[in-house]
């Protein structure tokens, strides 16, 4: 596979408030292949949010190489090249709409690289669509549920039609069925829009659904496989402050108390076949 | 309780008003402020009188919503009729009661001057009541544009004002929530002296001033990670295209004007 992201040692480290240098990341090396949905994971403090917005250039290495699409975002001539091929959404949906109508709000990123209007009408409908959220296209924003708005967040970046986007704990402030929305949502566009995705959460029920986990801590990658490799790792994942999903937790105590069971049980339906053969 | 406030006071509707172009419209209304100062006739005003009510029947709002625009300002209309009135200077003395004299003059230049203001208001809120504030931000926008050149930042104010219209009703939610998050700490709006009513208000302004900044500032990233760079090379989804409509309505305003000028100037009405 290719990849569309590469990232060679980066470090970032910043100086806070009460003048303490703070290192973020820590050297961390990591391909993003295109079409693959990636998720990160970790505790807060970890660096997975500085990671993401290095992946766009919003925050630029102090050490090591991030490179898009063949781009060095330490680059500046390649920025908005850079922004336009990974977009991003963000935690709080209520302070990344710009405008007070969903469709306009979906057309800024287009305005703002100068595509022509009817272009901008097709990518906006087409967006709209995609996150099932044509009906809604003359609302105002804050009369939307938050997983509404979330799906209008995620237009907006599809609008730009990028090749990557990365979303940055888009579920935190969601209730359950927004959560559920917002992974099928991304689910979708990684199948069939083929559309890389990156997905930062707290939440291992949605990090299962990723082809390739991320676990980090202290700004370095801690743990890195596919799913059914990480989550069974129960004892590493606690020690780095993560729990593990549901089965693939019952099916760990189920083991410790003797009881044989196929490896690799993540999901409940694993977890529901194995225990009634 | 904050929430159910409506933003503007934009009245949907199909109408011939509703339809044309907010420039149009802006500068519609401009005019005819304008053509407000050009009569001088009791003649001229029932002239500006008609043409307020044809705009009215055109735009199909409902009257009485429309007349009640003039009610936050009535105070000010009476205090000009009123003080106009009384002090006009004039030979023709209607009443007298001590150093007060009310004289025909005096009391026909103060409705006159009523007229202007009731005029005035009547038709700024029809632009207003027709127009979707996020449509006259645009129509805002594109009429300031030839201004640029003089340092009139005509993209970033429109841009300023769609996040104002966007975030207002956000912002409102948020001051209902501290409020309810204040009072079940015990805080307590309602009484005391208008003073310490005022101080009280404190713990509602610094959390909303603080969340106001941190919004703000998360929304500028996600503003910049949607490839925003101020108005250089921007392009619109909806662009404003001046329809026959619009030149017909504004040929309307100069002829109002005209036909005023005429009469004022001209025929001595």
């Amino acid at each position: 596979m290719q990849s569309l992201i590469e990232i060679k040692n980066l470090k970032h480290s910043y100086i806070d408030t009460d003048g303490n240098e703070i290192h973020a990341l820590n050297g961390v090396s990591l391909d993003i292949y295109k079409g693959e949905f990636i998720a990160v994971i970790g505790a807060n403090g970890s660096g997975k949010s500085t990671l993401a917005r290095h992946l766009n250039a919003l925050l630029l290495p102090t050490e090591g190489k991030c490179v898009v699409a063949g781009m060095d975002t330490a680059d500046d001539k390649n920025l908005w090249n850079i922004r336009q091929h990974v977009g991003m959404v963000f935690q709080n949906p209520d302070n990344q709409i710009v405008a007070a109508i969903v469709e306009e709000d979906v057309a800024f990123g287009p305005e703002n690289i100068g595509v022509p209007p009817a272009e901008i009408r097709t990518r906006v409908d087409n967006a709209l669509a995609a996150v099932g959220m044509t009906e809604y296209a003359k609302h105002a924003p804050h009369l939307l549920s938050g997983g509404q708005k979330q799906r209008v967040a995620i237009a907006g970046v599809l609008a730009l039609e990028p090749d990557c986007i990365v979303l940055d704990e888009p579920t935190a402030m969601l209730d359950p069925r927004g959560r559920i929305e917002i992974v099928n949502t991304v689910k979708k566009l990684n199948r069939e829009k083929n559309i890389t995705v990156v997905y930062i959460t707290h939440y291992m029920e949605e990090a299962m659904q990723a082809d390739r986990i991320i676990a980090m801590e202290h700004g370095v990658i801690k743990m890195h496989g596919r799913p059914e490799e990480i989550f069974t790792k129960v004892k590493e994942l606690h020690a780095l402050g993560l729990e593990t999903p549901l089965a693939a937790q019952a099916a760990f105590d189920l083991r410790q108390k003797g009881i044989k069971l196929a490896d690799g049980i993540i999901s409940n339906e694993e977890l529901t076949e194995e225990l009634c053969r | 309780m904050l929430t159910d406030i409506t933003l503007g006071q934009y009245y949907p509707g199909s109408s011939v008003i509703h339809g044309l172009d907010p420039r149009a419209k802006i500068l519609a209304t401009l005019l005819f402020i304008a053509a407000i100062f050009f009569a001088e006739s009791m003649l001229s005003y029932g002239v500006l009188a008609l043409f307020v009510a044809a705009v009215i029947l055109l735009s199909r709002l409902p009257v009485l919503m429309v007349l009640r625009s003039v009610k936050p300002l009535w105070i000010i209309i009476l205090l000009t009729l009123f003080i106009h009135a009384f002090t006009g200077e004039g030979s023709n003395v209607l009443y007298q009661y001590g150093f007060f004299r009310l004289t025909e003059e005096g009391l026909i230049m103060g409705i006159k001057m009523s007229l202007r203001l009731v005029f005035l208001l009547l038709i700024s809120s029809i632009l207003t009541f027709t127009t979707s504030p996020i449509v006259l931000t645009d129509g805002i926008e594109s009429l300031l544009r030839p201004f640029k050149c003089i340092g009139v930042p005509a993209h970033e104010l429109a841009m300023m004002m769609t996040i104002a219209l966007r975030f207002i009703p956000t912002l409102i939610e948020e001051t209902d929530r501290i409020i309810k998050a204040q009072t079940a700490r015990g805080a307590d709006f309602d009484s005391g002296s208008l003073l310490q009513r005022a101080k009280n208000m404190l713990p509602i302004l610094i959390p909303l001033f603080i969340s106001a900044f941190r919004r703000a500032d998360e929304l500028a990233i996600a503003m910049e990670a949607r490839c925003y760079r101020g108005g250089e090379g921007r392009t619109r989804m909806h662009e404003l295209v001046y329809k026959t409509g619009d030149f017909i309505a504004l040929a309307i305003i100069v002829l109002l004007i005209a036909v005023l000028a005429v009469m004022r100037w001209g025929l001595g009405l």
